[in-house]
């Protein structure tokens, strides 16, 4: 059937009262854990992870998309306002966007990037609806050989590429590994590593880790670092909220730019949208040298642009390979892999034919989170600003709250709140020792595919693990993975000369 | 440019640098070896769990021990690279004045001032950890609506909240409302403990 008409049918499935209500909140609830600097939209969904499971899944995964988009709209808002990224996402754009406003230009700036949030998110979606059936088409010629390179290429570049010492990364993603294969063997039926104890039969829960590494860990964290924090000052924008012809003008190469480099990076797992917006606002940086009179420095709106479209269209794209191919690119969209996992849902090729109504309807749904997400931070980011007048303690308790609520009413035991607490803990020590987490929870979430595909694909030959690099798929995907390793070994290479350079720069003058 | 390990940390997006940092000798060396000691404990409880497990009759190769034990080999070998790397680290800690002129070159070359160091604070860690714990095993007892309401305002004194009757009620209204609404409203079970017998 023709893609427009299944979008055409997605529209009137997204379209429905009940829907609109789902991503109106969804958009509320990103765009507010977007603002306040440290909250962010994994953290959202982790936490609402467990509510959901009364809901319908088009609801809940409406909800959900509109929580992740809605982060990257808001992120910049104190990033500009106050030079506090309320996310990873918006550190790229706080650079350029906080010196316009220091010149008065505040109100010109949240447009720009609420502007630059909406185009690249519009023209990701547009990517996905033409390109994710055609991908999941794709896919369906996958077997566990392929399946388990998939996996490897996901695990192989979260924790090397995106963490600074690979080796940091990698004990992360082990340690999610480990923790997976707890529970009842789904092949052989063996209990493993439950010392016979009932509560682990199941394994552990993944709502339970996610809660724990994403939430209570970050509570924990900040807890500990809470009394050194000072307050800075907030900028009132005042002037007009929109741009003149010359600024669109200004800008709008930048915003193109930035979507195309985002693009690309939503299907491969680099952690998601950080590392495409600093390639967008380095990319800028550099085209800005060649003009007349360089804007960098003094608030240039296209260091602001191309970034804040970057992570929107990186985002979008990395929905489409979490729907198509079922691979999350980061801890976000493993979250939302997991979710689709408890409605007994699998993201990859059978999705596009067994539940088309939900993926048509969630991908539809994108559209609308977008034009929601432009009317709710181009005129009112002023309002959503004001969210900083909630005290920090009742923030963070409510938010703890919330954890025990979660994991209490999804399990209902107190072994699960006792567990919620040691793998807090255990995320407590990871941030403040500097490991990243995503890598952890990719783990966690793919491990089991991983093993599964291994084993069956080693079974089907009797032993013989030559089959995993028999087809061309598989090849493709290692050779994909040694040409991203390659290159970030080098970039890792460059940087660290660069930095030796300098220093040495420094001891002869 | 480096990119931050965690989103959503607060060292990330805080936008103040912050690092937490430890005093020299056995603290330095406790701080660098938690995480290996960490990785040997669970990569031991997985052999453990290989060597004891029941693996019914007649499985095929691979089986369900296998991929546990490449996790397990990888714990091992990561625990120590990372051992000894805390290690030589420690040796090559520059001493504090060293480390005061340093930071006082860079600072006067104009360059972004390093992460400010500070440490751990204890007392808000510990008032976490332990009103949690207290909650998970006084749930059932207190009910929902009293037991929330105290994690509330605990973890808000943890995070300096001084005016602990005003904390208090926000703590009681906040759980009461999620009563309401999650449990009569959305039907998730939520304990009601000593209230219920009103």
């Amino acid at each position: 059937m023709d893609v427009l008409t299944l979008l055409g049918e997605g529209f009137a499935g997204a379209l429905t009262p009940a829907n609109l209500l789902w991503v109106l909140i969804g958009c509320l609830l990103g765009t507010a854990v977007g603002v306040l600097p440290g909250l962010g939209s994994s953290m959202a969904v982790a936490l609402l992870l467990p509510v959901t499971f009364s809901l319908d899944p088009t609801a809940a995964f409406i909800m959900f998309a509109g929580v992740y988009f809605g982060g990257l709209f808001g992120d910049s808002t104190m990033g500009i306002l106050m030079n506090t990224p309320g996310q990873a996402s918006a550190i790229a754009s706080t650079f350029e966007g906080h010196k316009m406003a220091l010149n008065g230009r505040a109100a010109q700036a949240l447009a720009t990037a609420a502007i630059g949030a909406f185009i690249g998110g519009m023209v990701a979606s547009v990517v996905v609806v033409f390109v994710a059936p055609a991908l999941a088409d794709f896919s369906s010629r996958f077997g566990p050989a392929e399946f388990f390179a998939l996996a490897v290429f996901a695990f192989a570049a979260t924790s090397s590429v995106v963490a600074d010492s690979a080796i940091k990364g990698l004990t992360s993603l082990f340690i999610g590994l480990g923790i997976a294969v707890i529970g009842i063997d789904g092949v052989s039926g063996a209990p493993r590593f439950t010392l016979d104890s009932p509560n682990l039969f199941d394994g552990i829960s993944l709502v339970t880790v996610t809660v724990a590494i994403l939430a209570l860990g970050e509570v924990i964290y900040v807890a500990c670092l809470e009394r050194h924090m000072t307050n800075k000052a907030l900028i009132k924008p005042t002037g007009r909220p929109w741009l003149s012809r010359r600024e669109l003008k200004e800008a709008a190469p930048a915003w193109l730019r930035g979507t195309a480099i985002g693009l690309p990076f939503g299907v491969v797992p680099a952690g998601g949208s950080e590392i495409p917006t600093f390639l967008a606002y380095g990319l800028e940086k550099r085209l800005d040298k060649r003009r007349k009179n360089p804007m960098f420095g003094k608030g240039a709106i296209r260091g602001l642009a191309a970034p804040e479209a970057a992570g929107n269209s990186t985002t979008g794209m990395a929905m489409g390979a979490l729907l198509a191919l079922g691979l999350p690119i980061s801890a976000t969209a493993a979250i939302m892999l997991a979710a689709f996992r408890q409605y007994g849902l699998q993201p990859g090729p059978l999705l596009f034919d067994r539940a088309p109504d939900l993926v048509w309807a969630l991908l539809a749904s994108f559209f609308i989170a977008m034009v929601v997400l432009l009317i709710l931070n181009l005129p009112f980011a002023m309002l959503w600003a004001k969210l900083l007048l909630i005290p920090r303690p009742y923030l963070y308790a409510g938010i703890t709250v919330f954890c025990g609520l979660g994991i209490y009413a999804t399990s209902g035991s107190t072994f699960d709140l006792v567990m919620l607490l040691g793998i807090g803990l255990l995320g407590f020590l990871m941030r403040a020792l500097d490991f990243p987490l995503a890598p952890l929870i990719i783990g966690m979430v793919l491990g089991p595919l991983a093993e599964t595909s291994l084993r069956d694909a080693a079974m089907s030959t009797n032993g013989d693990f030559t089959v995993l690099v028999h087809g061309p798929i598989s090849i493709t995907l290692y050779a994909l993975l040694a040409a991203v390793l390659v290159f970030s070994i080098r970039s890792k290479i460059v940087a660290g000369k660069r930095a030796e350079a300098e220093d040495k720069e420094l001891v002869d003058a | 440019m480096t990119f931050p390990a965690n989103p959503t940390s607060a060292s990330a997006v805080v936008g103040q640098r912050l690092r937490l940092v430890s005093g020299p000798g056995a603290a330095a060396l406790l701080k660098g070896l938690t995480m290996p000691v960490i990785l040997v404990a669970f990569a031991t409880y997985l052999v453990v769990g290989i060597v004891t497990m029941r693996v019914p009759e007649g499985t095929a190769f691979p089986g369900p021990q296998f991929f546990p034990g490449i996790i397990a080999a990888g714990l091992y070998i990561f625990a120590a690279v990372l051992a000894v790397g805390a290690i030589r680290e420690i040796r090559a800690t520059p001493d504090a004045l060293t480390a005061e002129i340093e930071a006082a070159r860079a600072e006067a070359a104009g360059e972004e001032p390093p992460a400010k160091p500070v440490r751990v604070d204890i007392r808000s860690f510990a008032w976490v950890v332990v009103s949690f714990l207290a909650f998970a095993f006084l749930l059932e007892f207190l009910g929902w609506i009293i037991a929330a309401g105290l994690l509330f305002w605990c973890v808000a004194r943890a995070f300096g909240a001084t005016r602990w009757l005003m904390s208090l009620v926000v703590g009681l209204t906040l759980s009461s409302l999620a009563y309401i609404g999650f449990d009569m409203a959305l039907g998730m079970p939520l304990p009601s403990g000593i209230l219920g017998g009103f």
